[in-house]
């Protein structure tokens, strides 16, 4: 790969938290690396409170980075100083959200994210050549017929085709890089997998990137093309799919893939209930996050937090007991 | 894996509630909506009409009233007439005509003082709400003093020094100190959206902040401005008729509370002139009573919960199908719970839903019974019913069936009885244990107000329980007297599973409580529920919308589409070998992390209005294997393999089934 579209060099977010007398530092995000490529899908996966949605706000910049540096089609993202060129970023890498229900405006005609993203964004599309332009985005999320559902409010959509609205209005800023923050968690299965091909379907037709963020393993395997799996801030193991999914490195990973549920498996209640969670990383020490809830942590685990190294072939992870292959 | 085409992944819009037919859809606006809504509220339309017959009487005065209003050219104190509506005034001025020509300044000060405060309202309201911080902690101090002065004092002092204030000092004087109010409500209500994705949306989109707050912020809050002008505009006409009254306005000017005041100075009411006191007093109620009304009326048109309709004025009549309908049969003993052709319809503008729609199954004692379907298609209404908690605000009605509970019909159940039943036999676990749990009280409290409501235990006794349960579900005891929001999400919902074992009851309802959850949170809660439930015993019904999760704890499975039972199993069966198409297109929604990647297809479409189902199969205009004949009858369950599915397919294989009640 030459040079990526994106990279983020120890991209590292800090929240204060606690009193005004005893503030502490939450660490969210902790010197985190990785690229993506073009038209790439990419799949950040990781439980609740791993940090994968600042990861997403700070990619989209919502949240300005504590240290790091991400950096877009070989520009620091930090440098980027005037409206235009802030501008110019925001129609590049565009988010899409994970509560259908709440990125949409209720007071206004479901199109709007859409026009909006035109007028802020794609300025050659003349005013009244923007009412095609609208049409044509829900068409190609699939949302037919498009005239009538330009018509609709948002409560007059289901929730996957609010999610689909969603990805529309992504598409209107012409995109390259699409940060889509678990669109279908909130979703019904029986459509997620809707959604999950149209994402599929936009890298083929427009060549548009995406940072597929969840915690679903099989939805990442279904559509990703690499994985970076995220545990309490830093990332812990990284590579292709379908090599993580087939040979996880990291007893973080292989404790994701055993909760994912397979009805094709055998029956059989024999899994041990893991109660833990993700720690909240308040003003950490050195260590491994994962030791407390890990079956394989050594001594080691306490006093050196393990960093990315090599795994075999284009897989990292973060372990002092993983092996290579 | 095969390239997607644009054809598989198109979701056509139509089917779904509220759409109506096309040129309709087109035309409609939020405008319209608005205008409809009203032209139904009784109080808005009263409202309106008298603040629009005070608007006329200020705009035309001089067309309506017969005299020039300080005109004394009539003998004085006269009583009634037809020249003398209301008579005249002690000076022999015309009292309808003054009235008249008083109601001009009445309306400007309402609508100038609402106008003025409204507007700072919002300014400080959504500013202090959106931009938080420092800026936040400075207005808010503001608000919060200027509401906690003691206003109508306050105003006197003002209008006493400024001695006979005229119209412009009273807007003034009136507009900055009745803000607060709608400043506050406005602040809270910014607070609450500040967090909603669609301003983050807005916001990662590269809108400046001033049209995040002007343009998507405000659009959002219309109803709670309109309600912070009512009700400024009320409270100007009565503080500016007092501040008049008790002569602090300028007395020559043409107003209800001037007239208020030469009336009281000439003892009207003892010396035969009533209707000069009495009808500006009234005046200024009928214009009060005009802006309370409409904002009562907004207040219900943008809160649905407040208009509430009952089932009966909608056609449904409950009572005597639910008596005609079901043969008495005794419940089998093995059976904790036996629901027979029950159906539950909700009332809506359009008319009856009927969300559950003559559902029927039995639940044997330790059984573990898994509902599922997508959103809408009544699975949560038919647990709801089971366990009898459709009351308000879910308006929704049992109009058909039984609920055998351990013999008795829980639909016929007094609530006095039923008060004996809740918790100590069955317990609920909802769906949310944020929205579930009180966020003002500990866990320890709740389990408190439990055992008090349901029990006569001690409070030694019930802390024990407390604690035992919460050992139950994992949970470290010292997290008793913690509050919800210091509990992660899967602490909550095992807390919640926690308070519904307190009694040991035989059944336990669960809707979705996982689905909050991630994967790990997910399916470590599982395990925990189905280990409580081989060591104490109790029935399940769980709900959710992912079958997979089910699949390796549930006994048996109830697949439902479109308020009726497409598939009634067991699970493994179910799995390995699906009748339903509808639960085959379930099945295959899931990607799985084993075995060669495939392409999925879900089921594409959406399920159907329940207002107007289709009269065949409900699921014939999404189903691949359809035929001529599913469209044209309604299907029933048939018995398949001691299976039962709703699907003609099967027809061949399905044993002659007995009409009895339960495959209806």
């Amino acid at each position: 790969m030459s040079e990526p579209l994106l990279r983020a060099e120890g991209l590292t977010r800090h929240f204060s938290v606690g009193k005004l007398l005893s503030r502490q530092r939450l660490h969210a995000v902790d010197d985190v690396n990785f690229e993506i490529g073009r038209g790439e899908i990419v799949a950040l996966v990781g439980e609740s409170g791993s940090g994968k949605s600042t990861v997403a706000r700070l990619l989209a910049r919502v949240y300005k980075p504590t240290a790091g540096e991400i950096t877009f089609e070989g520009r620091p993202v930090s440098t980027l100083r005037t409206r235009r060129q802030r501008l110019a970023y925001s129609s590049d890498v565009v988010m899409v959200f994970q509560d259908p229900y709440s990125s949409l405006n209720p007071a206004y005609r479901v199109t709007h994210p859409i026009e909006r993203g035109l007028v802020l964004h794609r300025r050659e599309v003349a005013r009244r050549t923007r009412r095609a332009e609208v049409e044509n985005s829900l068409g190609s999320v699939g949302l037919v017929p498009t005239g009538q559902v330009a018509a609709k409010f948002p409560h007059e959509l289901s929730g996957g085709q609010r999610q689909r609205v969603g990805f529309a209005a992504a598409l209107a800023a012409k995109p390259k890089l699409i940060v889509a923050d678990e669109p279908v968690s909130m979703l019904d299965v029986s459509i997620r997998i809707g959604i999950l091909n149209l994402m599929s379907e936009l890298r083929e037709r427009e060549g548009v990137s995406f940072l597929y963020i969840t915690h679903d393993v099989a939805g990442a395997r279904y559509i990703a093309d690499r994985v970076l799996v995220m545990y309490a801030g830093h990332l812990v193991e990284e590579g292709p799919t379908e090599d993580v999914i087939e040979r996880p490195k990291h007893p973080y990973t292989q404790l994701l893939l055993s909760a994912v549920p397979d009805p094709r498996a055998p029956l059989g209640v024999s899994d041990a209930a893991d109660v833990g969670e993700p720690p909240k990383v308040i003003d950490p020490k050195e260590g491994c996050r994962f030791r407390a809830r890990c079956p394989l942590a050594i001594d080691r685990c306490e006093t050196e937090t393990p960093r990315l190294r090599p795994v075999g072939r284009g897989r990292l992870a973060a372990c002092h007991v993983a092996e290579a292959d | 894996m095969s390239l997607p085409s644009v054809a598989d992944s198109v979701e056509p819009v139509g089917a779904t509630v509220g759409s109506g037919p096309p040129e309709e859809a087109t035309k409609r606006s939020a405008g319209a909506d608005l205008w409809r809504a009203i032209a139904r509220n009784r109080k808005a339309l009263v409202g309106l009409c008298i603040l629009l017959f005070f608007v006329v009487l200020a705009a035309i005065p001089g067309q309506i009233a017969p005299d020039d209003p300080r005109a004394k050219i009539y003998p004085r104190g006269l009583g009634p007439s037809v020249h003398h509506l209301f008579g005249t005034t002690a000076y022999g001025e015309d009292v309808f005509s003054q009235l008249v020509y008083g109601t001009r300044q009445s309306i400007l000060i309402a609508f100038a003082v609402g106008g003025l405060a409204t507007l700072i309202a919002v300014l400080v309201g959504v500013s202090a709400g959106y931009l938080g911080g420092t800026t936040d902690g400075v207005l808010s101090l503001i608000t919060d003093v200027i509401l906690v002065i003691p206003i109508f004092p306050l105003i006197i002092v003002i209008a006493a020094y400024e001695r006979n204030a005229g119209f412009l000092t009273l807007v003034v004087v009136l507009g900055v100190l009745g803000w607060s109010y709608g400043a506050r409500q406005l602040r809270s209500q910014t607070l609450s959206l500040r967090r909603r994705d669609f301003l983050e949306a807005a916001r990662v989109r590269g809108e400046r902040r001033s049209y995040v707050i002007v343009r998507e912020i405000l659009p959002t809050m219309t109803s709670l401005i309109l309600a912070s002008f009512l009700g400024a505009a009320l409270y100007a006409v009565l503080f500016a008729a007092g501040l008049q009254f008790i002569g602090l306005g300028n007395p020559n000017s043409q107003s209800w509370g001037t007239m208020l005041y030469w009336a009281e100075n000439n003892e009207a009411l003892g010396a035969g002139m009533p209707y000069w006191a009495i009808m500006p007093g009234v005046c200024v109620a009928l214009l009060g009573a005009a802006f309370a009304l409409l904002n009562y009326a907004f207040d219900e048109i943008s809160s649905p919960a407040l208009r509430l309709r009952k089932l009966e004025n909608t056609g449904v009549d409950t009572e005597r199908e639910a008596k005609a309908a079901v043969p008495a049969r005794p419940p089998d003993p093995k059976n904790i719970l036996e629901v027979r052709n029950l159906s539950v319809a909700y009332a809506s503008e359009h008319g009856p839903v009927v969300a559950v729609d003559d559902v029927s199954f039995d639940l044997g004692r330790s059984e573990f019974l898994g509902v599922v379907g997508e959103s809408a298609c009544g699975k949560s209404t038919l647990v709801y019913a089971v366990a009898r908690l459709l009351g308000a605000p879910l308006a929704g009605e049992i109009t058909r069936g039984q609920v055998l509970f351990k013999g008795r019909d829980m639909v016929t159940l007094a609530d006095r009885e039923l008060r004996h039943i809740r918790w100590r036999d069955y317990s609920v676990v909802m769906q949310s244990a944020m929205n579930a749990l009180n966020p003002v009280l500990t866990v320890a409290a709740q389990m408190r107000d439990a055992c008090e409501a349901h029990s006569t235990m001690t409070r030694r006794e019930i802390e024990a329980r407390s604690k035992e349960v919460l050992r139950l579900v994992s949970i470290d005891p010292v997290h008793l007297y913690s509050y919800p929001h210091q509990l992660s999400g899967g602490m909550r919902q095992r807390a919640m599973i926690a308070m519904a074992l307190l009694f040991t009851p035989e059944l336990i309802i669960m809707d979705e409580p996982t689905s909050a959850l991630d994967v790990v949170g997910q399916r470590s809660l599982m395990v925990q529920i189905k280990e409580l439930q081989e060591r104490l015993g109790f029935a399940v019904i769980f709900v959710t919308h992912d079958m997979s999760l089910v699949s390796h704890f549930s006994d048996r499975l109830l697949v439902m589409y479109a308020a009726q039972v497409a598939e009634l199993g067991r699970t493994r069966q179910l799995f390995d070998r699906p009748l339903h198409p509808y639960t085959q297109g379930l099945l295959e929604a899931f990607p799985s992390i084993h075995g060669a990647k495939e392409r999925l297809l879900g089921i594409p479409g959406s399920p159907p209005d329940l207002l107007h189902p289709p009269s065949g199969c409900r699921f014939a205009p999404r189903c691949p294997h359809v035929m001529d004949r599913c469209r044209a009858e309604p299907q029933r369950l048939l018995e398949v393999d001691g299976e039962l599915v709703r699907c003609l397919l099967h027809e061949q294989a399905a044993a002659s089934v007995p009409a009895k009640e339960g495959v209806a």
